[in-house]
């Protein structure tokens, strides 16, 4: 069954009198508790087509069905309360740097309207998931690139989401940090049954935690196949740059 | 000049100086309220109606723009002279240092309206992407994430703006605004003590830097970015 399911949306900008069209006319179904990879090379639409899910960007045309309703077709109110559904985490974070790690996760449940007594124990259990348990009075300058990202994945968490969306989650990372946060992520899909959808430019973060990966080229979605089956310690434990490195060196030599 | 001197002016003048002073910071707080309670909200226009905003709106922004725009570029005392139609209006009279407060007023809201759009304009847009994702509605985009992110900047463009009121206010008053800067010119200048004018521009002098330094320090703490 598809939690989501984009059918025909296209998107296209006018800039200096010059249109672009920035996504073809795609669909797609995104499959319940599934990971999502949409890969393709900088300028292809991936992110834009990401958008579209939650139309952060409005679709020109077409339908986007989260859980069976149609976004195009609901009020501007209904879309923020499907919105609080759907998660989303970025290339750049995208944190208040003016608010604690606390506060930060805080305001997305501000947002969601949890009761003011339960937000402390919510903010305790998504810090908590995601490690950064003793960071919650310090400011996001204060952390490192991929603690932020887990600050951001705490507060795209924070009101229970079914769907999550990530634009190029791990592209500010270094190759360590990204194995971690990938690891995050499949625990996330896993222990939660949380659904993901993964932007990225990087053949390797679809080959380790995708179950379905779409191609776009120049706006249009090529290729979609599906993934092998992989058993649960799939995910590599954190290898030393000395081991990866061995490790790639001994792949490349191989006949 | 010497101490005995500057004494002198002081025992001599003290009461009319602690009334000029009073003017001036009344012309100047109540400037400072009213930039603050509406020169936030028509800066936060300006921003969210300009091309590619939240509430893009072309009219709407050509309109503000202009607005803000004619009133920047008012020399100040011919605003004080053309506004004494809209200054009887609100307080009755176009005299005494409530009328000067109008004009001043005006041109503090918008003077700081510019300097806040300044400020929002400088938040990230993926700040706003990303409560804009969380289902976050204008009003709350702007409340919990633009003034959040803003508040350095916020602070920093009201520090640059009171010190441009105190510097008006010494202009109205040709109105009887009264304040430091008119004591300065009718016991100072125009009574050939030039030392009196001196000793009321120090204090000026001295207002503007704890000004300054107060709101840079402000700023600076409650920046974490």
């Amino acid at each position: 069954m598809a939690i989501l399911s984009l059918q025909k949306v296209s998107k296209s900008y006018t800039a200096q009198g010059q249109t672009f069209q920035a996504v073809l006319p795609v669909s797609m179904e995104i499959e319940t508790g599934g990971i999502h990879g949409i890969i393709g090379t900088s300028g292809a639409g991936k992110s834009t087509l990401l958008r579209l899910m939650n139309l952060l960007e409005r679709p020109d045309e077409g339908s986007v069905f989260f859980e069976k309703r149609d976004l195009m077709r609901v009020s501007e109110r209904e879309l923020r309360e499907a919105r609080r559904s759907i998660g989303m985490i970025f290339q750049q974070f995208n944190l208040v740097h003016n608010r604690t790690v606390h506060g930060n996760v805080a305001a997305a449940l501000e947002l969601a309207r949890t009761p003011k007594r339960d937000r402390d124990r919510r903010i305790t259990e998504v810090l908590s998931f995601v490690g950064l348990e003793d960071k919650v009075r310090q400011y996001p300058a204060q952390l490192s690139g991929g603690q932020k990202q887990r600050v951001a994945i705490a507060r795209a968490m924070a009101s229970n989401p079914k769907l999550l969306l990530c634009d190029e989650p791990t592209s500010a990372l270094d190759p360590q940090t990204t194995e971690e946060l990938l690891n995050t992520l499949l625990h996330i899909n896993r222990t939660l049954g949380v659904t993901i959808v993964i932007v990225t430019h990087e053949m390797e973060v679809v080959r380790q935690i995708c179950t379905r990966v779409s191609v776009m080229e120049m706006g249009a979605v090529v290729d979609t196949f599906d993934l092998p089956k992989r058993s649960e310690e799939r995910v590599r434990p954190n290898l030393s740059y000395r081991e990866q490195i061995l490790g790639l060196v001994h792949k490349e030599d191989a006949p | 000049m010497s101490i005995e001197r500057i004494m002198e002016i002081w025992t001599q003048y003290q009461e009319q100086i602690w009334e000029a002073i009073g003017q001036t910071f009344y012309m100047v707080g109540m400037s400072t309220v009213a930039a603050v309670i509406l020169g936030i909200p028509l800066g936060t226009l300006i921003f969210v109606t300009r091309p590619g905003g939240m509430l893009e709106n072309r009219a709407a922004s050509v309109l503000l723009n202009t607005l803000v725009n004619v009133i920047r570029s008012f020399p100040f005392l011919l605003l004080v002279v053309f506004m004494f139609p809209l200054t009887r209006m609100i307080v009755g009279t176009t005299i005494g240092t409530t009328a000067a407060t109008i004009p001043l007023a005006v041109v503090a809201i918008a003077g700081y309206s510019r300097l806040v759009e300044q400020a929002l304009v400088e938040v990230p847009r993926g700040v706003i992407e990303a409560a804009r994702s969380m289902g976050a509605s204008r009003l709350e985009i702007v409340w919990k994430f633009l003034y959040v992110e803003a508040r350095s900047g916020l602070v920093l463009g009201l520090t640059t703006s009171i010190v441009s009121f105190i510097s008006y206010s010494t202009v109205v008053g040709i109105v009887g605004g009264g304040g430091v800067g008119d004591f300065a010119i009718r016991y100072g200048y125009q009574r050939f003590e030039m030392d009196v004018t001196i000793c009321m521009i120090v204090l000026m002098v001295l207002l503007v830097q704890i000004v300054q330094v107060v709101g840079s320090t402000i700023s600076r703490k409650i920046d974490k970015r």
